[in-house]
């Protein structure tokens, strides 16, 4: 085995601290990087409001405050849930999220369709996309029904939060 | 009483200068900088390179000023930049600079990119100028888009959503670099930060790491000059005129003979004050529209951020706008995505690979018709799509 000259200890011992110190350095700020990846998703019910009131076939736009879902805790924001009574006497509750890019779609009464503003994505009443870029049709909440104090039914819908892990 | 304080005022002070010179090499780095040969023609040309500089050190001014003020959380952010225009005309003018100044920006260095690429000056030995640039131009797109993110008003809001969402159709890994941008699967408060931190630290370290690399391959080799300025006359010696011009340029033009293209401009002049004079001019014009255009126009702030909205029509800022057309009419199947991600992904690998493509020495615009038509074809499919982007947003 040849003999170790103490140049080449020096060269080695260079190379090995100079790897030492990437590697201590690297494994957390690449885990704390990569750390949002290391989430499960859990879910909650979110309250969203009264629809005795809401008449058939008229999408309306109710606005629930929903947890953010991701990150620190902040204050819950607010977030359209668009509730169609079908004439079958189902309630569909629709999120107004396009499956394009996320944007917010409206109901345009004009059009007899969602209108998603930002690239023209067009859904029908049942949230079935009809037109433009959209690859889906827009996101159905889970929903659940009770009856308040003053016997009225309750829409609340099943918020998916980020957990980390 | 030493003798030193004896001595005329004039004596001293320049004994003084000396002892600075003789530690630090002053004059000579003073001298290196000023003096350097640059081509004679095409001097306003060159000072597009300059003052895309100019723009990024005002950037980086204005930006350090703003962060006076801001706070880049999801609560604070809209408050603090709605009270620096409420409460606080100066912070809201240096804001309209900082907004005025990246679209100054922008375009200033499109047209030093378009003339560097005309006048075919990312040749040999120049490739690395021309490749250090061409990533120098994404790294400024990549802090317009973050920058236009963190005010976190309606704008803002709904870029952040648009912007993070993109990579979610690349197949297999794209929902995971979406949850890297969110920082989760939604759009939140970690999506700030780290917009924050990428357009306040990360991107503008590579980007001056990368200018220094830039400038120190410019002054190893020196302009190109305009492609006239190697037109030799007809009727003498080619090679002999070349080789006079070699012998009679100073550094940082090449001392020893390597061909055409290797050859020094025909007429050189120091670059001071010939160009630094052009340098300064244009510079002192961009500022002087940045500084007024950011009083009397400002930095728009719509509503704050709401998730929740029925009305707002959100539109990309001018320079996404062809990129944002493209959204509406790319299909959005997976297979169709891998393949328009593959494009857009080839292009850009195109432009910044260049130098390696086009190798001929020919630099005259028209004989190189090879890279010429697919820059044309290109830049017409930018303009194509602004066209139909401005046209869907004036009809909505």
């Amino acid at each position: 085995m040849k003999e170790l000259s103490r140049r080449d200890l020096m060269i080695r011992g260079t190379g090995l601290g100079m790897g030492l110190v990437g590697v201590m350095l690297s494994v957390p700020a690449i885990g704390f990087l990569l750390s949002p990846l290391f989430t499960k998703q859990r879910t909650a019910w979110v309250t969203v409001g009264v629809i005795d009131d809401i008449p058939v076939n008229t999408p309306t736009p109710l606005v629930a405050q929903v947890p953010v879902g991701t990150g620190y805790p902040t204050p819950p924001v607010p977030r359209v849930v668009y509730v169609v009574k079908k004439p079958s006497g189902e309630t569909l509750a629709l999120s107004n999220i396009c499956t394009h890019m996320q944007c917010d779609v409206h109901w345009d009464p004009a059009l007899g369709n969602f209108l998603c503003p930002c690239h023209g994505g067009l859904y029908d009443i049942d949230g079935k996309n009809v037109g433009g870029p959209p690859p889906q049709p827009l996101a159905q909440w889970n929903k659940r029904f009770h009856s308040d104090a003053q016997g009225r039914t309750v829409l609340e819908i099943e918020n998916v939060l980020d957990e980390s892990i | 009483m030493s003798s030193w304080l004896t001595r005329p005022i004039t004596t001293r002070l320049r004994a003084g200068m000396e002892w600075f010179d003789d530690r630090t090499g002053a004059t000579e780095l003073l001298h290196k900088g000023l003096y350097e040969a640059v081509p004679k023609k095409g001097g306003w040309a060159y000072a597009l390179g300059s003052a895309t500089l100019a723009l990024i050190l005002l950037q980086l001014f204005t930006g350090i000023f703003l962060l006076l003020d801001y706070v880049p959380s999801v609560n604070e952010a809209y408050n603090s930049l709605d009270y620096l225009r409420s409460s606080d005309a100066f912070g809201a003018w240096v804001r309209g600079l900082h907004l005025w100044g990246s679209y100054t920006l922008i375009f200033v260095i499109g047209l030093h990119m378009l003339r560097t690429f005309l006048s075919a000056s990312y040749k040999r030995p120049r490739e690395l100028n021309w490749v250090s640039g061409a990533v120098l131009f994404f790294l400024v797109l990549g802090l317009a888009i973050t920058g236009a993110m963190l005010p976190w008003d309606q704008a803002a809001y709904w870029t952040s959503v648009v912007v993070t969402n993109i990579p979610h159709y690349i197949p297999f890994i794209g929902d995971g670099i979406r949850k890297l941008l969110r920082g989760g699967d939604f759009v939140g408060p970690i999506t700030l930060t780290r917009t924050f931190a990428i357009h306040v630290w990360v991107l503008p370290f590579l980007m001056f790491s990368l200018i220094g690399a830039h400038l120190y391959l410019l002054r190893r080799h020196g302009e190109f000059g305009a492609w006239v300025n190697y037109d030799t006359d007809p009727g003498e010696d080619e090679e002999k005129q070349i080789g006079e011009r070699i012998r009679h340029a100073e550094p940082p033009y090449p001392a020893k003979r390597i061909g055409r293209r290797y050859a020094a401009p025909r007429e050189t002049v120091p670059f001071f004050p010939n160009q630094l004079f052009k340098d300064v001019a244009l510079s002192t014009v961009l500022v002087a529209v940045i500084f007024v255009m950011g009083l009397i126009s400002g930095a728009p702030l719509d509503g704050p951020s709401n998730p929740a909205t029925l009305s707002y029509v959100p539109t990309p800022e001018w320079f996404f706008l062809p990129l944002d057309q493209f959204l509406v009419v790319a299909p959005t199947n997976p297979l169709i995505a891998i393949a328009i991600f593959g494009v857009i992904g080839l292009g850009a690998a195109l432009m910044v690979l260049l130098p390696f493509i086009d190798r001929s020495p020919e630099r005259r615009p028209l004989r190189r018709p090879e890279v010429i038509i697919p820059a044309l074809f290109m830049a017409f499919t930018v303009i194509f799509f602004a066209v139909l982007g401005i046209n869907r947003l004036y009809n909505l």
